[in-house]
């Protein structure tokens, strides 16, 4: 499989988990379940910088095959 | 300056106006992956005010006494028979339900679907949400049909002096 379908699958994973971490944490936020809505919202948080880091390295692999 | 004004097309001299972009995409690759990353951070956003509402509720800071509401007189309510009335602020609106003579029950009525309010049936003695026939267990406020998940918060209540009062709704039990 080719980089850049590696990298593009990778982000659109990531909006996937977004989402489906999203109504997990409304969830159990609406349970009181407080810390599993803290851990979740945690979860979300970290995927964003995770993102970003895909998208850098997308980035670098663009520049190599040119 | 103005002498290529409302003159369409004017000479060009190609040191500007060289990028033809007539049949380029708008939203390329790279824009794109961009709008995934900004996705990523737009819910990344959004999950910090449930946190922090998580975390106070957590902490405790949030656990108000409100006084005790009196609902209504004993005599006033029939055996089978509710009464509605809002508990703890004037928008929370909740249904008081006596079962025996004894024996009161009290929910808060925003249904935990989509919060249409919840009635009590005297004929068939059943809590049913009208708006998607979600029903509740009147002895537990657990959901026993429809798309409702979670049980209706219960409120507790107490009975003195010849009148039934609210004394504060009850967490989840865990």
């Amino acid at each position: 499989m080719k980089s850049k379908h590696v990298y593009f699958a990778a982000l659109c994973i990531i909006l996937l988990l977004n989402v489906i971490l999203t109504q997990k944490m409304v969830h159990q936020f609406y349970f009181e379940h407080y810390t599993n809505t803290i851990m979740l919202g945690l979860l979300n948080i970290v995927l964003f910088p995770l993102a970003i880091l895909i998208y850098k390295r997308d980035r670098k692999a663009e520049v190599k095959d040119e | 300056m103005t002498d290529k004004n409302n003159k369409i097309p004017f000479d060009e001299d190609n040191y500007t106006h060289n990028i033809n972009r007539t049949n380029e995409r708008k939203l390329d690759r790279r824009g794109f992956m961009k709008t995934l990353v900004g996705a990523a951070g737009v819910f990344a956003l959004s999950s910090l005010p449930w946190g922090a509402v998580a975390a106070k509720e957590l902490s405790g800071l949030w656990e108000k006494e409100y006084p005790h509401k009196k609902i209504t007189d004993v005599n006033a309510i029939a055996i089978g028979d509710a009464v509605d009335f809002t508990f703890p602020g004037e928008h929370d609106n909740a249904i008081l339900i006596r079962l025996t003579e004894h024996k009161y029950v009290a929910y808060q009525n925003a249904c935990t679907h989509l919060r249409c309010p919840v009635f009590w049936e005297k004929e068939e003695q059943q809590m049913l949400c009208p708006c998607h026939h979600g029903k509740f267990d009147v002895a537990t406020g657990n959901p026993t049909a429809g798309p409702p998940r979670r049980p209706l918060p219960a409120i507790e209540v107490k009975v003195e002096k010849g009148a039934v009062f609210a004394v504060k709704v009850k967490r989840y039990e865990v």
